[in-house]
């Protein structure tokens, strides 16, 4: 939609001034460009390596210890600490699953 | 069931992608319905036309033909495309984020799914899933740049530095032409990576890399800048100061680089003949620098500081700056200085009073009215204040000039710290009436009135600047264009007002504008890629990560969660404040409060009245309809329904409501005590003793002397006197344990 | 007082200070655009004097220049241009809007190779036209009829670059000589008289 994107867009603009930073914003978003970005000149073959070099897999996963976590646990962490269950959960298993002191932690100042 | 269409009914459907896309709804539609008239169930085609509801405004309509769509045909990636961006444009992005992977999941090679679903997943910090995103856009395009860069970039954002210079370096020695030196992308890509080793601390390779790879960078401060830093913290302290030297050739208006000189002269903090030459050489070099001249009464002490600052202020003086208190007022820090500044303000007055007045310039706002002036905002301002005196001075400043606009508004300053808050906005008033055409003195004549709760008088005075056109008068305009301070202190003045609906809505409208301004990111995600200008977008998702630590927010949200305790300690029936029977106050004063609030209503609905009355004379043709705030022209303002904020004042449940505000309070500025006393009101009263005692602990641990800390220790206590037997029994150890530990100090 | 490039978290408090000042406003997310699109360009000058009340508090923003390059320049050659510019009215005659404006001329000839760069302004404003005019040199192109909401007149002015353009192009010669052993370095090192500033 390059034409007459002012117009179109903000009818209501009554200053040039208006009608520049609305017809700026409009812009943002478009994504036409970034199908169309011409290549530089890389080495198609170097980065194929670097390709390859990166490995299949992009984020690493973490590492996450197993830890038994009571139901009855997660549900007062959720309730008494306001926190989502996932959340209540994480913070049970970095206690290793000790309510009393995921509840004690989660009470001192984080500053 | 995939379905498949008529050659005719398949053109057709690419039609209504093409109208949606060029925004033309109408046709959009018109070709929906050919199509839906022949195949009634074509899920494809329902979704299209779902997703032109939806940007039509018609969101409920939108989400039941999309829902509708999908349970017939589950396997269609496109309807789970739609009912993402359905949810996305709704900013529901979570269960947007699930959509798009269903859809992506049926569509793997959909370069437009991944691109958008990964733009979801950096705006809602979704990292893992981001470097997923951007690693499958890589392999589907390694030869854009740009891929490379937002893989770094996700890296970097998750705090893996390493791998996300890796990316960086391995795109590199991929090229096999050096870029010309006016290529922006590379050149900041280079400098990009310069920040990331030194993010790293690898102070040393981040200065080799520097002078190396970005020496041509076109971003030539950021290399001046980076290379004095890095030099400095090396410990190369004649190359240091000379890179300083330069930075301070380019502007010598900025502390920090004469605080990377003097640190790299190795000048001692006490040594003060050495560091005022470092200062002096400028000031001669640079005749008309501020900063050369003022930094040295910082650390200057006592004959020195009063020679030098003689000399400040009389240049000042002479010259009328109007800003010479307020950057001096830091130094009253110290007794000696700021003692000795009125002083020699006053040597100056009567150095001036043998001259003939005004045979100068004849402009009477410099020598001695600037000096006048100077000693009016010292007696005014709170670590030396004697308001008697002045107002002497500045009478005295208003009779050798009676036009002059800043020696008014000083006074109406000194009338409000005199608790004369109707004189003061009066005077501020008188102020603006001197200048008409200046919108800085109008704003705050407008601000003075408010402070007198004359809520209506701010809006007319408001509207004397806002854009005449906008549809809804002053308000919509200032909410438009994200007034905070304006609603912020509107909403306080109906509060004292006791106009809690009004109060309220202002208070949401800023929480509104800062969710506004956390969705304004997302457009920036990709913009920013191709714009190649990376230091600043990773600056800009970091300062939007802490976005409601700002004192805007808080002070509105404050003002909200104590406005919702207040409610909920005294309810009360009817709309915006209108007491009901059931008030615990007594009948008098419940008779004088019903009254003050049926007036204050009434006032609402006439500044209303007439703003809407001044809108449709100014725009006949415009009497509510289309906002200039949407984005896309065609989403339409939604109709504000409850304009008084009447269903706002009207809730059962103060507590919760007061929750949406508090959240992002103890969030953002935990270190805030006032953020933690109301948390613990707010706690306490909803019966979450543990959360009330988190923000006890966090409050003593800022101020253990504040009184209103004390007194909640105290409360804390006595609740659970009676109520820590009815506890879960874990429950009941933690706050045991802990509460002893607050008690016992 | 400070004067420095802006950062994004300056926004809230610029957008603050230009409704507090001037008649054209913008959304919050119209600053970050230049912000983003054009870092190097805008500049905030700050009130440093002010203790802080809060951990919180952001640095006051007594006046900023918001700058941009032409996206598309119509004549074809590469400019800036300037969006807004502001300082607050108790913190006039220290040349804060001029030193402002210098460092971003500086930056858009260094970063982005611009040859000129151009403005509006009310006709009626006389402090901004005397500071363009006769401080910085602007030239008056034409006037565009009601360009402002309320119907008033913009001077459209521009201000040739080439001077910066040349300084820095001295000073890249001379920093070339340096590189010389010293011996063959040219007389004249008065180097110092001749880099580029904006002081």
């Amino acid at each position: 939609t390059s034409g007459d994107v002012e117009d179109e867009v903000h009818p209501t603009a009554k200053s040039a001034e208006d009608r520049k930073a609305a017809a700026a914003l409009s812009k943002l978003d478009t994504h036409a460009d970034d199908e169309a970005a011409p290549g530089r000149e890389v080495d198609q073959e170097a980065v194929k390596n670097a390709m390859n070099a990166l490995g299949g897999g992009g984020a690493d996963k973490k590492e996450t210890k197993k830890v038994k976590v009571d139901a009855a646990d997660v549900n007062l962490l959720v309730e008494e600490l306001e926190l989502s269950k996932p959340r209540a959960t994480e913070l049970l298993k970095a206690h290793d699953g000790n309510a009393l002191e995921a509840m004690r932690a989660y009470l001192q100042p984080d500053f | 069931m995939p379905q498949t269409l008529s050659t005719r009914e398949a053109n057709l459907f690419r039609t209504v992608i093409r109208n949606y896309e060029d925004k033309q709804y109408k046709r959009g539609l018109k070709a929906a319905e050919q199509i839906l008239k022949k195949n009634p169930k074509h899920g494809d085609t329902m979704s299209m036309k779902a997703l032109i509801l939806n940007a039509q405004g018609k969101t409920e309509e939108a989400f039941a033909l999309a829902k509708e769509a999908l349970t017939i045909d589950m396997k269609s990636y496109i309807c789970w495309h739609v009912y993402g961006i359905l949810y996305r444009t709704n900013k529901n992005f979570d269960e947007a984020i699930k959509a798009y992977k269903f859809a992506l999941k049926l569509e793997p090679d959909s370069h437009q799914i991944q691109r958008d679903l990964a733009i979801l997943q950096i705006q809602m910090r979704d990292y893992q899933g981001y470097i997923q995103s951007r690693f499958t856009m890589l392999k589907a395009r390694p030869h854009l740049r740009q891929n490379w860069t937002a893989l770094a970039i996700a890296y970097h954002l998750d705090g893996n530095l390493q791998q996300a210079e890796n990316i960086l370096t391995t795109y590199e020695k991929s090229i096999n032409t050096t870029p010309p030196r006016t290529d922006f992308e590379h050149s900041e890509a280079l400098l990009y990576k310069n920040s990331i080793i030194a993010e790293m601390g690898e102070i040393e390779r981040a200065l080799e890399h520097l002078e190396t790879d970005c020496k041509r960078s076109l971003d030539r401060l950021a290399v001046m800048e980076l290379r004095a830093r890095y030099l400095s913290q090396l410990g190369r302290n004649e190359e240091a100061a000379k890179a300083y030297r330069a930075l301070l050739d380019r502007n010598s208006e900025h502390p920090d680089y004469y605080k990377g000189l003097v640190g790299a002269l190795g000048i001692a903090a006490d040594d003060e003949a050495a560091l005022k030459s470092v200062y002096d050489e400028y000031a001669a070099k640079y005749p008309r620098s501020d900063a050369a001249k003022r930094l040295p009464l910082d650390f200057l002490t006592g004959d020195a500081f009063r020679t030098a600052s003689k000399a400040y202020l009389t240049l000042m003086f002479d010259k009328g700056v109007p800003s010479t208190f307020a950057n001096l007022k830091h130094l009253y820090s110290d007794p000696f200085k700021r003692d000795t500044l009125p002083v020699l303000a006053e040597e100056y007055l009567r150095e001036c009073g043998s001259v003939d007045e005004g045979a100068g310039s004849g402009d009477s706002s410099k020598g001695k009215g600037a000096a006048l002036y100077f000693l009016a905002q010292h007696y005014n301002y709170h670590m030396s204040r004697d308001l008697a005196r002045a107002m002497e001075f500045v009478d005295k400043a208003i009779e050798l000039d009676p036009k002059n606009v800043d020696f008014h508004m000083t006074k109406a300053r000194i009338y409000k710290h005199q608790n004369e808050i109707g004189k003061a906005a009066a005077t501020m008033d008188h102020a603006r009436s001197l200048d008409t055409k200046d919108r800085y003195i109008n704003s705050k004549a407008a601000k003075y009135q408010l402070r007198n709760n004359a809520n209506e008088e701010a809006l007319a005075t408001m509207g004397l600047f806002t854009r005449a056109e906008t549809v809804g008068g002053p308000l919509a305009d200032l909410t438009d264009m994200q007034c905070i301070w304006y609603l912020t202190e509107d909403g306080e003045a109906w509060q004292r007002r006791g106009n809690i609906g009004l109060a309220l809505k202002r208070y949401h409208t800023v929480f509104n504008i800062f969710d506004i301004w956390q969705e304004d990111q997302f457009d920036f995600h990709t913009f920013s890629l191709r714009k190649g200008q990376i230091r600043a977008y990773v600056d800009m998702v970091r300062w939007e990560d802490r976005l409601r630590e700002h004192p805007f927010y808080f002070r509105a949200a404050l003002d909200a969660v104590n406005l919702y305790l207040s409610m909920y300690d005294k309810p009360q029936g009817g709309a915006n404040g209108v007491e009901s029977g059931r008030s615990q106050l007594n009948g008098e004063d419940a008779a004088e409060r019903k009254k003050a609030a049926k007036k204050a209503k009434k006032e609402a609905q006439k500044a209303e009245r007439e703003a809407a009355e001044k809108a449709a004379r100014q725009d006949p043709n415009k009497a509510g309809g289309a906002s200039q705030k949407s984005k896309d022209g065609e989403e339409t303002k939604k109709k504000d329904d409850d304009p008084n904020g009447t269903k706002l004042a009207a809730t059962t449940d103060p507590l919760g409501d007061a929750m949406k505000f508090l959240g992002p309070l103890l969030q953002f500025s935990p270190k805030n005590i006032e953020g933690q006393i109301a948390g613990f009101e707010v706690y306490i009263r909803r019966g979450k003793y543990l959360l009330a005692l988190r923000c006890l602990r966090a409050a003593l641990a800022l101020d253990r002397n504040h009184p209103k800390v004390q007194e909640q220790v105290d409360r804390l206590q006595k609740a659970l006197g009676g109520a820590l037997d009815s506890l879960a029994p874990k429950l009941q150890e933690v706050i045991k344990s802990e509460l002893a530990l607050v008690t016992a100090v | 007082m400070d004067i420095r490039l802006l950062r994004p978290s300056d926004i809230p408090l610029i957008q603050h200070a230009n409704i507090e000042n001037l008649p054209e406003n913008y959304f919050l997310k119209y600053y970050l655009y230049h912000a983003l699109s054009w870092p190097q360009l805008s500049f905030v000058a700050v009130d440093v004097s002010r203790p802080p009340k809060t951990p919180y508090d952001y640095p006051k923003i007594v006046g900023y220049v918001l700058a941009k390059m032409e996206e598309e320049p119509a004549d074809g050659v590469q400019h800036g241009h300037i969006t807004s510019l502001s300082v607050m009215r108790t913190h006039r005659r220290l040349g804060i809007a001029e030193k402002l404006m210098r460092q971003s001329q500086l930056a858009m000839v260094e970063t982005f190779g611009a040859h000129y760069v151009s403005l509006h302004v009310r006709v009626s404003n006389k402090a901004a036209i005397h500071l363009y005019r006769d401080t910085l040199g602007f030239k008056t192109e034409k006037t565009e009829a009601k360009y402002y909401a309320d119907g008033e007149d913009a001077y459209c002015m521009r201000l040739d670059l080439s001077f910066i353009r040349e300084q820095l192009r001295e000073a890249e010669e001379e920093e070339e000589a340096d590189e010389i052993p010293k011996e063959k370095q040219q007389e004249d090192s008065s180097a110092e008289g001749r880099k580029p500033r904006t002081n």
